[in-house]
């Protein structure tokens, strides 16, 4: 190794005359084993340069710092869509149960024989429009037929 | 240019940032945390990112004002460089074995003793190596003022650190 081109970019590097690529070499040349005394008095420098490239931050961030931008995005969307459409999912299941209770309770009622109850009284009587000439009519009001007709008959003799 | 995305591009440049948050901060998990929001904030101008001339060099520079505004809330620089420095030693890698020599850990303690922008350009040069058309893009200065601050702390590096060799202060 040529240490006087060595010595030549140290040089050099003080004055920040080097390029990128002759530090790099300056770095090469300080980090392998056997540097003259001469110069060993600058390896530290940058044998720490190379070194501080590997302080790295670990695989954990990568999921955190995805987690922290890609979640929020659709959390926040997912919640808007339920929130925006919960009012209405309330009302129809509202309107579902009103709706079922309704019908099982009309069925029910029905099944009952609530009118029924009503209707068996008259059952078989009231088909036949007949009825009212029937001789089963009540007897109180027939009297008081005959005897309306029989007192205007008085009357008019 | 192609589109960016943010899992294959910025994603990436978590260490860096890191790396950058840590020289001006000093401390790993306020540098952690300074990325995390950096990121958040590069996430929330996504419709701005294809206008950026180098989304790189954007986060960068939002990283290093975040960085910036968070140290000044930090008491005591001192004490967070002490923090480091052991936290360095407690390492038991092979490869980082090279970070318990007494001279690295006096070259890191320099380094961290000079002012932000200095700190600043020494990291993205000598350790990023970014060019000075980068640095100054990063820290919004001109390529004379990030040779200069690149000059003012490599010499104050090699200076003191002589002094140190020559009179074990």
């Amino acid at each position: 190794m040529d240490y006087k081109y060595i010595e030549q970019l140290l040089e050099r590097y003080w004055d920040c005359e080097t390029t990128i690529e002759e530090e790099q070499i300056l770095r090469a040349f300080f980090h392998q084993e056997d540097v003259p005394s001469n110069l060993i008095q600058y390896k530290p420098l940058f044998v720490y340069q190379k070194e501080q490239k590997s302080i790295l931050l670990g695989e954990e961030f990568d999921k955190k710092m995805l987690g922290l931008i890609e979640k929020p995005v659709v959390k926040a969307q997912k919640l808007t869509i339920y929130r925006r459409f919960a009012p209405l999912f309330k009302a129809a299941a509202m309107i579902a149960i009103i709706l079922t209770v309704g019908v099982v309770m009309k069925k029910s009622v029905d099944n009952n024989g609530g009118l029924i109850y009503v209707y068996d009284q008259y059952q078989g009587n009231n088909s036949d429009p007949q009825v009212a000439y029937d001789s089963k009519l009540p007897v109180d009001s027939i009297n008081n037929i005959v005897k309306d007709q029989e007192g205007s008959q008085v009357e008019n003799n | 240019m192609e589109k960016i995305n943010f899992r294959n591009d910025i994603l990436p440049l978590k260490n860096k940032l890191y790396r950058l948050a840590l020289r001006i901060t000093l401390d790993s998990a306020e540098a952690e945390d300074i990325v995390q929001d950096t990121m958040i904030r590069v996430w929330h101008r996504k419709d701005e990112w294809e206008k950026f001339d180098s989304i790189e060099a954007y986060c960068l520079t939002v990283a290093r004002n975040l960085a910036i505004d968070r140290s000044q809330k930090l008491e005591s620089k001192n004490i967070q460089l002490n923090d480091d420095a052991t936290e360095i030693s407690d390492s038991h890698d092979p490869h980082e074995l090279m970070e318990h020599d007494e001279q690295v850990v006096i070259i890191h303690q320099l380094m961290n003793l000079l002012p932000e922008k200095q700190r600043s350009v020494i990291q993205l040069r000598d350790i990023e190596g970014k060019n000075y058309k980068e640095i100054a893009e990063i820290l919004d200065i001109t390529e004379e003022q990030v040779k200069v601050n690149l000059f003012r702390g490599r010499q104050k590096i090699k200076q003191k650190y002589l002094e140190i060799q020559n009179y074990g202060l």
